[in-house]
């Protein structure tokens, strides 16, 4: 058996007076893709930003419990927020590439964390990102165009770039595909599928089919809780549990 | 099948007549607004127009070594230099009160002119010169037709005698007008002829630099501190009122806080531009602030939650992206700010600023005037010539707003094609 | 137990499907019938008539396919919905062999009927019919209602048709060596309670999806390991 790299046990997550998460026991296995699925509301992107802390920059919400990334609380005093997020990467519904050059953008991580320490040693690792996100042959030569003269796709291949660049343990991804057209969203699963072999990946999606191609373990949410959470083959062919038999198969009740 | 037409109904003609009238409205505001605009800025300019050229007249003035000592120039008396040659060119003045009359053709400023030119050009010494002086404001309004002549004598400033004086010398070719350069590269003075504008401009200069160098940075960091890190809590909520509420504080009351607080109880020297600018800096500071803000509220918070969430610390997500795409809005706001600090004139009088100042101060700690006091000490001066200055300075400011406002609209486009 | 979905044609598309299978079902019982009738009663119109019936069969084969096809593209069904809509496939392609094998007995109906058999060996393969017959109206019932131990007890009755089937082929061997001379008429019957033996199979696959529509399980296939992470 695998030990899991992200447990989480007994988590609940609160706005101010409201539970938005309950109890939640969760084991997510290095080098899978676990992709969270569940209806609008039911916590999972809410979930999932607590296990980068991004939850942190809303005042009013509380998490407790104990969420361990590699055998470390990271709600621990002891841990430095800006070396969780160094190591947990995340990438968001709708593209963001900052307002900077291409290059920039992917050397900004490797900046800020002091990675390199030449001026070759951050361009090859700039081209080493965009080569393992795809993207390296069509920006080759506009590194210094910026960041949103891409397209959509291209834009959230490049967010991509950007969060592998520093070498995370753990890519969470929040509805990566949502804002993109097919195509895109083709290209970015495929991309998604080759990264596994180096990066641990959680997946929010709002897509069952995407849910069902992507991931080799689905979590399914609802109004906060985990139903049930396996391995993706069962889950979409024959779900244990009534409620994620009927939100698969869009069912109401 | 459908009518697509006018004439289908859906009260189509009312709502356009409507939008008509509105159209209207809108554009015959602007056309108004418009109209009262070129009147104001077409009326100053006018009056403006009369010191554009300065009045100059030819004296003979004897510079012989009797009269002024090669080796100290300085010490002789021009004034009497040129009394006596004015005398020698209309030899038949006489009477005690025709003398002062003819004197009155010459600026007070004649004898200093002369100095000035004897220190730049010694070679000038040693022999009869004639040199362009500036003529009195009487003479140059009576040249450029602005005194009434059918008025009886006693209601006029120029008598009949001097207008006799004036036609011949116009027929000798011995007055001149050119263009006053003076009036921007001179100091304050009593008489109108040569008063100039540089002072002025230096103090108002100097004083715009100091505020921008106090307001802008304190202003930004505050704005920074206040939006993105300050906790919310009652008292960031209190110090937000507070500030929007200095924003509307009259400014005089800014100058009294300079009065006792800068020049009382810290001693700086007084009527300077240093106190000057840190008086307008308080001034300014909440507009600043407020624009700051609002700037860097209208960042979308997209790029700082990446930011972060590549573990950048609160201070670098700041500073590396929400600081340079909310830059051209605060610097419009400091721009809005500064032009706002060019023309306040009551907390400068309220520390001092509305002394005589003839020279140019060489410093920010030296005693300045400004711009718009500048104005207001002009215009109160009873002489007509002081009307036109007035108007000329106040061209002088609107130019100087309306570049500032270019720098900024320039800088704006700049930082904004970045993004 | 199971809620309607959101979308209502998705509803209307799984019921429209199940509705072809159990007149599809409903059909080929009656072919079946008429061609165990016609066995006794020869009647050369009736021998085409029930050929021809065939193609209505076939006809009613390729529309569950054509529906399922339209229903995986448009809905991309999941797991309950995935298995009720392959599983028809499955079940009206064995409908459809049955009316095959109806139509290979009516077919040899004149061969029985210028040389007929033992009174014995016919009512056998009337008995065999019978139970085949009752099998598919359970059957049918059970796939309408989603029973697996209806179902069940339809693969049960499996074992009555096959016995009855072996009785057949007995008889025939020793008549055979007692009336060489019948020899033709002999075989054709033997091919005949093979049809009618091939059509209680058939039956029972059908129980067998069934089955797997509601649980999942493939009754069929050996057990294999547990294990059912997605390969790569």
């Amino acid at each position: 058996m695998i030990d899991p790299i992200i447990t989480a046990r007994g988590v609940d997550i609160f706005y101010d007076t409201n539970q938005a998460i309950f109890d939640v026991d969760l084991d997510i296995l290095p080098n899978k893709v676990t992709a969270f699925i569940g209806p609008s509301g039911c916590g999972k992107s809410t979930f999932l930003r607590a296990i980068n802390r991004m939850n942190d920059l809303i005042p009013i919400c509380r998490v407790t419990g104990e969420m361990k990334i590699a055998g470390q609380d990271i709600y621990d005093p002891a841990v430095d927020v800006v070396a969780l997020r160094a190591q947990v990467g995340m990438v968001f519904q709708k593209p963001n590439p900052f307002p900077k050059s291409i290059f920039e953008n992917v050397a900004y991580g490797l900046k800020i964390h002091k990675i390199t320490e030449s001026k070759t040693e951050l361009q090859d690792r700039v081209e080493w990102s965009l080569r393992s996100a795809g993207l390296w042959a069509e920006v080759a030569d506009r590194l210094d165009q910026p960041g949103n003269s891409l397209s959509g796709g291209q834009q959230q291949r490049l967010c991509i770039a950007r969060a592998i660049a520093v070498k995370p343990k753990v890519i969470l991804m929040d509805e990566p595909c949502s804002a993109l057209d097919p195509i895109a969203t083709a290209v970015v699963e495929e991309l998604i599928d080759n990264l596994r072999k180096d990066y641990t990946i959680v997946i929010v999606t709002h897509s069952m089919q995407q849910a069902a191609r992507v991931s080799q373990r689905t979590a399914f949410f609802h109004l906060g809780t985990l139903v049930e959470f396996g391995d993706t083959k069962s889950i979409f062919t024959n779900p244990a549990d009534e409620r994620t038999q009927n939100y698969i198969t869009g069912r109401i009740g | 099948m459908i009518d697509l037409t006018k004439k289908a109904g859906f009260g189509l003609a009312s709502r356009h007549r409507a939008e008509q009238r509105f159209q209207w409205a809108g554009r015959s505001a602007i056309a108004i607004s418009l109209m009262f605009l070129a009147i104001m800025v077409g009326s100053i300019a006018i009056t403006a127009s009369g010191t554009l050229r300065q009045s100059q007249i030819a004296v003979q003035v004897d510079l012989s070594a009797e009269n002024v000592d090669p080796a100290d120039p300085a010490s002789a008396s021009y004034g009497r230099l040129i009394k006596s040659g004015l005398r020698d060119m209309f030899p038949d003045v006489t009477s005690r009160r025709d003398k002062k009359a003819l004197y009155n053709l010459v600026s007070p400023e004649g004898s200093f002119e002369v100095a000035r030119k004897v220190a730049k050009n010694p070679e000038l010494l040693g022999g009869v010169q004639t040199l362009w002086l500036t003529a009195s404001d009487d003479l140059d309004l009576y040249l450029r037709g602005k005194i009434d002549i059918t008025l009886p004598e006693k209601q006029r400033q120029i008598s009949d005698a001097e207008v006799v004086w004036i036609d011949s010398l116009q027929a000798n070719d011995q007055l001149r007008r050119i263009a006053n350069w003076n009036f921007l590269t001179g100091g304050d003075s009593r008489e109108p002829e040569i008063a100039g504008i540089l002072s002025a401009l230096v103090g108002s200069f100097y004083s715009l630099a100091v505020c921008f160098a106090l307001s802008f940075p304190i202003g930004i960091g505050a704005a920074i501190y206040l939006e993105e890190f300050a906790p919310a809590n009652r008292l960031s909520d209190l110090i937000e009122v507070n500030i929007n509420n200095l924003a509307a504080v009259p400014s005089i009351v800014f100058g009294l806080l300079g009065l006792a607080i800068f020049l009382g109880y810290m001693g700086l020297p007084r009527s300077s531009p240093l106190v000057g600018g840190m008086v307008l800096a308080l001034m300014t500071l909440p507009t600043i602030i407020i624009a700051a803000r609002a700037a860097l509220r209208s960042v979308p918070p997209s790029f700082k939650e990446g930011a972060l969430a590549l573990g950048a610390s609160p201070v670098q997500a700041v500073f590396h992206h929400v600081f340079p795409v909310a830059m051209p809005g605060m610097l419009t706001g400091a721009i809005i700010g500064m032009a706002q600090a060019l023309g306040e004139t009551a907390p400068l009088l309220m520390i001092g600023m509305v002394a005589f100042i003839v020279d140019i101060p060489d410093s920010i700690l030296e005693p300045a005037t400004a711009l718009p006091v500048q104005i207001f000490l002009w215009a109160d001066s009873p002489e007509r010539a002081f009307t036109e200055k007035t108007a000329a300075a106040i061209i002088v400011l609107l130019i100087f707003l309306i570049s500032m406002n270019l720098i900024a609209i320039l800088l704006r486009r700049k930082l904004e094609t970045r993004f | 137990m199971e809620h309607e979905h959101i979308v209502k044609k998705f509803d209307k598309n799984l019921e429209k499907i199940k509705a072809t299978i159990v007149e599809m079902g409903e059909l080929v019982g009656i072919q079946v019938n008429d061609a165990t009738a016609v066995l006794s009663s020869y009647d050369a119109a009736e021998v085409e008539r029930i050929t021809s019936y065939d193609r209505i069969i076939n006809g009613l084969n390729k529309d569950i396919h054509d529906r399922a096809e339209i229903l995986i593209v448009r809905r991309q069904p999941m797991a309950l919905d995935l298995r009720k809509t392959l599983a028809p496939i499955n079940i009206s392609g064995e409908l459809e062999r049955i009316g095959d094998h109806a139509k290979s007995t009516a077919k040899r109906a004149h061969i029985i009927h210028n040389a007929p058999p033992e009174a014995a060996t016919l009512d056998m393969i009337a008995q065999m019919s019978v139970i085949a017959q009752a099998m598919l109206d359970n059957v049918i019932i059970a796939y309408e209602n989603a029973d697996i131990d209806l179902a069940a007890s339809v693969r049960a009755q499996d074992k009555d048709v096959d016995a009855l089937y072996k009785q057949t082929v007995q008889t025939v061997i020793e008549t055979l060596s007692k009336t060489p001379e019948n020899a033709e008429s002999l075989i054709h019957i033997t091919l005949i309670a093979r049809n009618f033996e091939r059509i209680g199979d058939h039956i029972c696959n059908i129980a067998r999806y069934v089955h797997q529509i509601v649980t999942g399980e493939d009754l069929k296939a050996s057990a294999g390991p547990s294990d059912l992470r997605l390969e790569k």
